[in-house]
Order: C-alpha cells, then sequence, then structure tokens
C-alpha cells in the first residue's frame, strides 16, 4: 500500500462502534494522509449515533452520514491533525529472500541506516511510524559516522553462522596431561586470556545503551562479540583448570592496563584502543598459542578464539576507518586516547613477567635450557611481530607510516 | 512565587493526579516566564465562592461552575479558555437490548439509571433533553448514581455506574456523557450484544477557565499565551494534556452553555 492514500472505504457491515467497528476503521484512518477521506459503509443503526462522538473525542472530522440505495448508511470521516503523522522518509524497499536466505545484509539494502537519529524516538525500529510528544531517550550515539560503518550487517551475519559451543565443540577428551612446568605455563596463559576477554565483555557492553536503535545492526554486531568474548572466557578457563594446578597470576600491570580501557567514554576510541589494538595484538598471540600448543584441544580453541577475534577486529578497523574518512579531527583524537592510556600506564616496564615466564616456557615445550632459549628467541619474535602486524593494521585504517609507528610503539606492554 | 504578578489559580481536586497535572503546567507557565500558583479545592461550589470573593484568580470551572458564575456576575465575569475536548460534548441515552425501549417514549414506565446529581453530562443535561423531548419523567423511575458530590461528575465514577448496572440488568436505560461511552467501547468494555446506544443529546459545551471582570490585563493576558502554548507533540506538554483530557486548548465560547442555563432555571422553578 502507498504510503499516501487521499480516500477509502471500509465496510463494517452490522458491526457497532465498540463491537470490532473500530478495528476497521482505526487501521485506515490511520493510512490517510491529514484531511483525507474515510467513508465507512453500515448496517448498524447505533453507529449513526457512535461514530460522531468517537470522531470528536478523536478529533477526527464527522462530515456526516447518507443513506444508499435505502440499504446501508454512508458515513464520511475526514482524518483530523492529530494522528500519527505519515513517514517522511521514502517508503521502504520490498524484501526479498534469496535462495531462501535472509541476511540483515538483505535488510539493510532495503532500510538504510540514516545518518543521523532522534533520541524521542526510543526503541521504535528503524522505518516505523513514531508518534510524536515521546519522551527522549538518553541515547548518545545518534550519528551514522560515529557509530555505524556499512559492514555491521555483513560481519554480524558472519558472527551468526559462526557461533559455536565450549561445551562440546573442542575435543576436550584429548587433553594430555602435561609436566609440571608446562603445565603451570598453560593455566598461567589460560588464565591471562580469560582475564582480557572478560574485560572484553564488559567494556563493549558499556556502549550499548548508547547506541541510538536506529543503528540496532551495531547493537546487535557488539551482542555477538559479547556472545563470543562470553564463549572464550568458558573455554580459557576450562583449559586452565583442566592443567590440575590451579589458575595462574593476574598481575597488576594488565589490571592497570584494563582499567584504562574500561574508563575510555568515547565510542571510537574504544573501538580503536580495544579492537584495532588490543584484539589486533591478540590475533598474533593467540597464533602464537596454536602454534605451540601442547595439544589438539589447546590448538583447536585457540585457533578457533583467533577466528572470533579476527572478526572483531575487523569492525573495530570498518569502524575507525569509516569515521577517519568522515572526521578530520579523529586522527588526533585516536592518538591522544594512545598516549593518554600511556601515561596512566607509565612505569609499567613490559609484559607481565608471569605471562611471559609462561609463553617462552610454553614455546620451548619444555623446561630443558637448550629448549627454554629457544622459546626465549620465539617470545621475542613474537614481541616483533605484533609491533609488524600493528603497523600494518594501523596503515590499513587510514595513519601515516609515522603516525603508526607512534602508536605501535605506545601500546600497552599488555597486548590488550 | 508569591509575589503580586503570580497569578492564582484554583482547580478541585476529584483526583490525586489533579496535583501532577497542575505541578506540570505550572513548570511550564514558569518556563513561559508567567508566574502561576494553585490552590486545590474539594469541591466545585467552595471554588465558586473563593473566586466571587476575590481569593483566587482564575477558577477551572465544570459548566455548572461555569454557569453559576455568570449568573453571579450577570455575564461579566471573563472565560479565558477550554479544552478542545470541551466542545460540542453530548450525552446519550444507552439502552438494554432486550427491555424493548425502542424510541424515547419507551422510557416511561422504564427505569433509568443516571449519574450525580451535579453532573452535567450525566443527569442535568440528559434529562433535560429527554424531557424536552416530550417524555414525562414523572413516569420515569429514576435510579440515580450520587456518587462524589461537590466534584460536578469529573470522576466520571456515576458514568462507570451506570454502565455497570445496564449490563447487569438493574436499568432498563442509562446516560452518561458521550467521551465515556465511546471511550469505554473503544478499549472493549461495552458488551455490544447487551447495550446500545438509543439517542444521542444536542450539544453542549464542558469546562472553562473563569476569571472575574477585575482580573488585571497583565495577569489575563500572560495566562491566555502560556496556555495556548502548550503543544500535543511537545513530550512534557503531552503529559499533561493526557492526564486532563485534552490535545489543545481552544478560546472560549460562550453559546455551549445555553441548555445548561436554561435546565438549572427550569430546577429551580420547579423547586
Amino acid at each position: 500500500m502507498s504510503a499516501q492514500v487521499a480516500a477509502m472505504a471500509v465496510d463494517g457491515g452490522e458491526l457497532p462502534l465498540g463491537g470490532g467497528l473500530l478495528a476497521l476503521v482505526r487501521p485506515a484512518l490511520n493510512v490517510l494522509e491529514p484531511r483525507g477521506m474515510l467513508a465507512v459503509l453500515s448496517r448498524a443503526p447505533s453507529v449513526r449515533e457512535d461514530l460522531p462522538s468517537w470522531c470528536r473525542v478523536e478529533r477526527h472530522e464527522y462530515l456526516g452520514v447518507e443513506r444508499i440505495a435505502g440499504s446501508f448508511d454512508r458515513h464520511l470521516i475526514a482524518r483530523g491533525e492529530f494522528s500519527v503523522p505519515l513517514p517522511s522518509t521514502v517508503h521502504e524497499g520490498r524484501l526479498v529472500p534469496r535462495d531462501g536466505r535472509l541476511t540483515a545484509s538483505d535488510v539493510l539494502e532495503v532500510a538504510p541506516l540514516p545518518s543521523g537519529a532522534d533520541p524521542f524516538t526510543g526503541f521504535a525500529p528503524r522505518g516505523a511510524r513514531v508518534e510524536p510528544g515521546g519522551p527522549g531517550y538518553p541515547f548518545t550515539l545518534n550519528e551514522r559516522e560515529h557509530v555505524a560503518p556499512q559492514e555491521v550487517a555483513k560481519l554480524y551475519d558472519q558472527a551468526v553462522t559462526s557461533q559455536w559451543d565450549a561445551t562440546c565443540d573442542i575435543p576436550w577428551d584429548k587433553v594430555k596431561p602435561l609436566s609440571f612446568p608446562l603445565a603451570h605455563a598453560v593455566a598461567q596463559i589460560m588464565t591471562f586470556l580469560a582475564e582480557n576477554e572478560l574485560s572484553a565483555l564488559y567494556v563493549p557492553a558499556r556502549f550499548i545503551p548508547r547506541i541510538h536503535p536506529a543503528y540496532a545492526e551495531v547493537a546487535m554486531f557488539l551482542a555477538s562479540q559479547l556472545a563470543d568474548e562470553a564463549r572464550h572466557i568458558d573455554v580459557f578457563l576450562k583449559r586452565a583448570r583442566l592443567c590440575g594446578v590451579g589458575l595462574g597470576t593476574s598481575s597488576v600491570t594488565t589490571s592497570r592496563s584494563l582499567l584504562s580501557l574500561m574508563e575510555t567514554e568515547d565510542f571510537t576510541e574504544m573501538a580503536f584502543l580495544l579492537s584495532v589494538l588490543g584484539e589486533g595484538t591478540f590475533l598474533d598471540l593467540l597464533s602464537f598459542i596454536e602454534r605451540h600448543a601442547p595439544d589438539e584441544p589447546t590448538a583447536e580453541l585457540t585457533r578457533r578464539a583467533k577466528t572470533d577475534e579476527s572478526r572483531h577486529v575487523h569492525f573495530g578497523l570498518a569502524h575507525v576507518r569509516y569515521g577517519l574518512a568522515n572526521d578530520p579531527n579523529l586522527y588526533g583524537r585516536l592518538e591522544e586516547a594512545v598516549r593518554r592510556r600511556a601515561a596512566a600506564l607509565h612505569g609499567v616496564a613490559g609484559v607481565p613477567a608471569p605471562v611471559q615466564d609462561a609463553l617462552t616456557i610454553l614455546a620451548a615445550g619444555s623446561a630443558e635450557p637448550e629448549a627454554v632459549a629457544r622459546g626465549h628467541e620465539a617470545f621475542r619474535e613474537l614481541l616483533d611481530t605484533m609491533h609488524a602486524s600493528r603497523m600494518r593494521r594501523l596503515q590499513h585504517a587510514g595513519f601515516t607510516a609515522q603516525q603508526a609507528e607512534t602508536i605501535s610503539e605506545l601500546h600497552t606492554p599488555n597486548f590488550m | 512565587m508569591t509575589s503580586a504578578k503570580t497569578i492564582l489559580l484554583g482547580a478541585v481536586a476529584y483526583d490525586p493526579k489533579v496535583v501532577t497535572i497542575w505541578e506540570g503546567i505550572r513548570e511550564h507557565f514558569q518556563e513561559q516566564g508567567v508566574p502561576m500558583d494553585f490552590a486545590l479545592f474539594s469541591n466545585y461550589e467552595r471554588q465558586v465562592e473563593e473566586l466571587l470573593k476575590g481569593h483566587i484568580d482564575i477558577a477551572w470551572n465544570t459548566p455548572l461552575a461555569h454557569v453559576r458564575i455568570r449568573q453571579h456576575t450577570s455575564g461579566k465575569s471573563l472565560s479565558l479558555g477550554m479544552r478542545d475536548s470541551d466542545r460540542d460534548f453530548h450525552a446519550k441515552v444507552i439502552v438494554r437490548r432486550d427491555r424493548d425501549v425502542k424510541s424515547l417514549k419507551d422510557l416511561e414506565g422504564k427505569t433509568l439509571a443516571v449519574g450525580s446529581a451535579d453532573s452535567t453530562q450525566a443527569r442535568i443535561l440528559p434529562l433535560y433533553f429527554v424531557a424536552k423531548e416530550g417524555v414525562d419523567l414523572n413516569r420515569v423511575n429514576i435510579f440515580p448514581f450520587d456518587t462524589d458530590l461537590g466534584k460536578h461528575g469529573d470522576t466520571g465514577t456515576s458514568e462507570i455506574d451506570v454502565l455497570k448496572a445496564l449490563n447487569e440488568g438493574r436499568a432498563d436505560a442509562g446516560t452518561v456523557g458521550d467521551l465515556i461511552w465511546v471511550n469505554e467501547q473503544a478499549a472493549g468494555h461495552i458488551d455490544s450484544s447487551k447495550v446500545e446506544v438509543l439517542w444521542t443529546t444536542p450539544g453542549f459545551d464542558h469546562c472553562m477557565f473563569d476569571a472575574l471582570s477585575s482580573l488585571a490585563p497583565e495577569k489575563v493576558e500572560p495566562f491566555k499565551r502560556a496556555l495556548f502554548a502548550m503543544r500535543w507533540d511537545n513530550p512534557q506538554h503531552r503529559k499533561l494534556l493526557e492526564l486532563e483530557g485534552l490535545r489543545e486548548w481552544l478560546p472560549p465560547r460562550e453559546e455551549g452553555y445555553a441548555s445548561l442555563q436554561d435546565a438549572l432555571k427550569q430546577q429551580r422553578k420547579e423547586q
């Protein structure tokens, strides 16, 4: 049906006003433009008394009744000015399934993200007709360029199809008993990963209530990210406990670093620090753990976590790239955010010692001095790899080589 | 708030929401730079007296109170504004389908449930108009619901009582205002297999802001300006307008009270 209709008719048969007639009259008036005309055909005499009164109360104009062919009444109503306005935007395109599937990207094509959104539309879904006069909502992310890159729907679709089950998708019964130093190393690494992933669960969650529901796909993508993090925390802690030596140590360095992340108040800065820099760096860390994993379940859970994290990095990159393209001041703000965070972590020397040691032993595969030397070398290479990847990623996001160098050097030694 | 410029408005506290309404409107007036405060009365008789004594500047009056102010001031009082919903009010005669009341004349010999003695829409005017149509009210068994006397029918309780009596078969017919009748129908509260409307009275007007002609123009004009600045699509205003039962404030008009004046004159003659 077209959005604007000038006149229409409904046949109310013998329905009284309070016996169902309004279920025909109200929706019909709802699609009329203001002053548009509705004819109500009726065989119920009481409607002659009730329809004018209802129109008065609802501020529609009752124009009169005519007896047609001696058998039924035709009442005429002009739609009043106080009804829900028709949408001012162009009508949505038609949603068509492709090969039996409907994706969020398909929806985005017919219902594109608006450049700005009104906090007074509350939780009304994008495209809904919104009755004016509702309360304002405390959403602060009300502009597309600050919140919603076009890629978000595709990433959400990927996230939905990539969910996995921490209970049974990891071959848990293949976990091998490890030597004491290696068991300690794995428990420490898994404790560290879980601690960081807890922050990755809490930090984006703070921003969901700030996102205007017109950009629901962003909130939905973040929800999938939260589900990913929950699953990672789950598998990392299961793997840690399977070592049988208790959990590892949580360092002050890690705690300070994650608090500074949690205190970030700007959505784009958060996406940059957490997803581009933090989770980006974690991709190399997870590859390292997968490569040196002492058994198949450890390799498998790390590989799966890495696939999920890679999606989060993509969203962060898309978000930052989109922001940089629209806001020339963003470069400066992001560099400043990294500097502020580095200043807050001033005095923090390097990777937390328990984590560095555990990664070294993991890469060594044993506590034999010769193996440990190899492990140490592998750890040093990991730091170089992380720096090189950050440089590549930052330049991909739109930073110059020099800016990328500065930012990468300032990045937290906690990785996340 | 207590300066000589402050407009003191009287309203009747027929429901706790009245406090919310006037506190909200007071805030809106303040935003408009119009100092206003309100005094709540427990009944309209007291409010009319206090307005006539000049103890309050403006009274938010029912039609009955408005007509009394007009009488006491020989029509010299100032009418300042009304709700859109106050214009062209009607009363309805509702009948049970199983009691064989096909015309107003059939009410004779039947039980007619009516609202409070001081309710314009549920008692005074429907009986006045029905009598004008030739029904001998002495031959009608009047079944009154005199609830909330002094509130002039504001609470709507007596109208709900009338509809309940009809639904339960304790009355053959009943009189209510059109607002309650269509709202109850729209909300699905009316069993239309049992009851239907028989007749609609001619239109009449409802509430009005009244002031004495001595009220300073420095209060009259700001009051109107602030009142008419309220908008349905403004979230703060809309909450108040919904509670007060209107979509927009409209200028006053007097012709809608002629029937009530006449009805009251007749009541006095009969007493």
